[in-house]
């Protein structure tokens, strides 16, 4: 039998059985940060502090220690935890509803505190644990399980352009957001992902990193469709780029 | 930081005790009338080798202080009663998660965005919590910048033993007066309990931790609130603290908290030199509430009368802790100019009392 350890590495929990749905990026992005941390070779100090939501599960396909934080507020649970242990490398992993829906305030602050972060968050659009729900970033005239005619922009507001809110903050040094729509992309989320962990390695300031990706179950489409949908719609709107990347600075820590 | 007395107010005895007895990170919004700890802390906590973060709210403040716990070191915050309701999220999280932490409440009239006069109007959110599920916090009213000082230890003994936040009220007026302290010598008493068994540090010296409170199976749920409960149960036969005067033979005993539980003092003595048999109560901890004191008064007691900051909330304790053995009378205000009864007017209506 092929020796997954040796191919992934000691952080990536191979023999724990995935909750997520079949097709959910989840799974994709989940490997990618533990492919980070392995590369950087932090895997001993590093803690992943988890929202509530599909995203929650992320932790238990590592072998670090984990805190599943209250609803949205895990990015101020990284702030007291890092105030407290700067040596450790602290981050939170958390869907679109957690972050930018209940935890908006909370991530505002802690991005623009600007301390060395690491927060990524996954956008698949709606609320998935709870069956397909609007969230913040749902496209307009996107149906779910609580806008059935679309979501209506006028009083339902336009989907939540996260990292741009962050732009002009100086204590965010690494910003970007990235796709899991095709292999082409994956590899690009990957190396935007390593860069957000290593901003907090050389203590530079507030790392973020959204990544687009297709909640099949959620949004009731076969996994093809939502990954197409993914690649398109969902892209189009949320555009994958790298906003500001200033990792490449002398080590500060 | 050597022992001393200083002349400061009760607020900053708050910070003076919190830093001198260990804690390092406090995390706190300002908000009157509390934020003189806050303000104290800013300054001090640098030369232990802490530091004070302001947040963006108190429910930032008591997310970090969550986070901030799950390391194990001993970290605190402060606020008043619009604060408190916004960190009872995480307050249940922590008593869920077994996270150690203080907090102080500096007690202020409610409800609402309410008054910023001092006032005991957090006794029920205190001691029942405002957070969902059947949990606990520990809550400790101390009424002097003395009893300040000489309760934090305690506190902390007691978040760390049991692992679960402390909270300390204490009425707003306490909480502004100023007045003499010796503050004690400095100890960090959280460095005496060992938290490399259970702290969220990396897996460089343990296998995997992870602080869950969510269930992944029904059972899950039941056996936390099973393991809650029997810490619970401890806590209230172990941990049951107050004053207690003068009631061997009394016929009326005042119970009184935080600053009426200071003038007890002085209502006993007065009442006493006219010949009334009258003893006094103060509790100590709210919760676990002291029923032992009740339990082992003398026949001889054939009234008591509660008197608090607020319209009627320890009031409930003290009947449930006589289960109807003695009739309960209430005396209590909120807000207004004078925020709280008189010396005078407590001693008319023990009076009132004993004459009926």
């Amino acid at each position: 039998m092929e020796n997954l350890s040796a191919k992934y590495g000691k952080t990536l929990n191979l023999d724990k059985l995935t909750s997520y749905c079949p097709g959910c990026g989840h799974g994709i992005v989940t490997r990618l940060v533990a492919e980070a941390i392995e590369s950087l070779g932090i895997m001993s100090r590093t803690i992943s502090i988890v929202g509530i939501g599909c995203g929650g599960f992320s932790h238990h396909y590592m072998d670090i220690d984990a805190i599943e934080a209250t609803h949205g507020r895990s990015p101020s649970f990284a702030i007291g935890y890092k105030l407290a242990r700067p040596d450790n490398i602290v981050f939170t992993y958390a869907g679109d509803g957690d972050t930018c829906a209940i935890g908006l305030g909370d991530l505002m602050h802690a991005a623009n505190k600007g301390m060395p972060i690491t927060t990524i968050m996954v956008n698949n659009t709606v609320f998935g644990m709870t069956g397909g729900q609007m969230s913040p970033t749902t496209l307009e005239g996107q149906v779910t399980t609580t806008t059935t005619k679309g979501r209506a922009v006028p009083h339902q507001g336009y989907p939540l352009l996260v990292p741009e809110m962050m732009r002009a903050m100086p204590g965010v040094k690494y910003l970007a957001r990235e796709s899991v729509a095709t292999p082409k992309d994956v590899r690009k989320a990957k190396k935007s992902i390593r860069k957000a962990f290593e901003c907090q390695v050389k203590g530079l300031g507030y790392a973020f990193v959204e990544v687009i990706v297709p909640c099949p179950t959620g949004l009731k489409m076969n996994v093809k469709d939502s990954y197409a949908r993914c690649g398109n719609e969902m892209t189009d709107y949320f555009k994958p780029q790298v906003f500001k990347d200033e990792t490449e600075q002398s080590d500060v820590a | 930081m050597a022992q001393e007395t200083l002349f400061l107010k009760n607020t900053e005895a708050f910070a003076e005790s919190l830093a001198r007895c260990g804690v390092k990170y406090h995390f706190a919004y300002p908000i009157t009338p509390a934020t003189d700890v806050m303000k104290r802390m800013a300054v001090i906590l640098p030369a232990y080798g802490g530091e004070m973060m302001q947040m963006e709210s108190e429910l930032a403040v008591s997310s970090a202080l969550a986070g901030a716990a799950c390391t194990g070191k001993l970290v605190a915050t402060s606020s008043s009663g619009p604060g408190l309701t916004l960190m009872h999220e995480a307050i249940g999280f922590m008593c869920a998660a077994e996270l150690p932490c203080l907090l102080v409440d500096s007690m202020r009239v409610g409800p609402g965005d309410g008054d910023i006069l001092g006032a005991q109007s957090d006794y029920y959110v205190a001691t029942r919590g405002g957070a969902h599920g059947d949990y606990h916090t520990i809550v400790l009213a101390p009424s002097s910048g003395q009893e300040i000082a000489d309760i934090v230890p305690t506190g902390i003994k007691l978040a760390y033993t049991y692992r679960t936040p402390v909270l300390f009220v204490i009425d707003g007026v306490s909480a502004q007066t100023t007045e003499s302290t010796t503050l004690p010598a400095y100890h960090d008493y959280s460095a005496e309990f060992d938290t490399a068994g259970w702290a969220f540090t990396g897996t460089q010296d343990h296998p995997k931790r992870a602080l869950i409170t969510g269930s992944y199976s029904h059972q899950d749920g039941y056996d936390l609130n099973e393991k809650l409960r029997a810490k619970y149960a401890t806590i209230r036969e172990k941990e049951q603290l107050w004053e207690q005067e003068q009631t061997e033979d009394a016929e009326i005993v005042v119970v009184a908290f935080g600053i009426h539980g200071r003038m007890c003092r002085d209502l006993v003595a007065k009442m006493r030199a006219e010949g009334k048999k009258v003893g006094f109560i103060r509790p100590i901890s709210l919760w676990p509430f002291p029923e032992l004191a009740f339990a082992g008064l003398p026949d001889s007691v054939k009234n008591i009368l509660v008197v608090e900051m607020n319209h009627g909330q320890m009031v409930d304790d003290v009947r449930l802790a006589v289960n109807g053995r003695i009739p309960v009378h209430f005396l209590g205000k909120t807000g207004g100019d004078m925020p709280m009864n008189t010396l005078a007017e407590m001693i008319a209506e023990a009076n009132r009392i004993l004459g009926e």
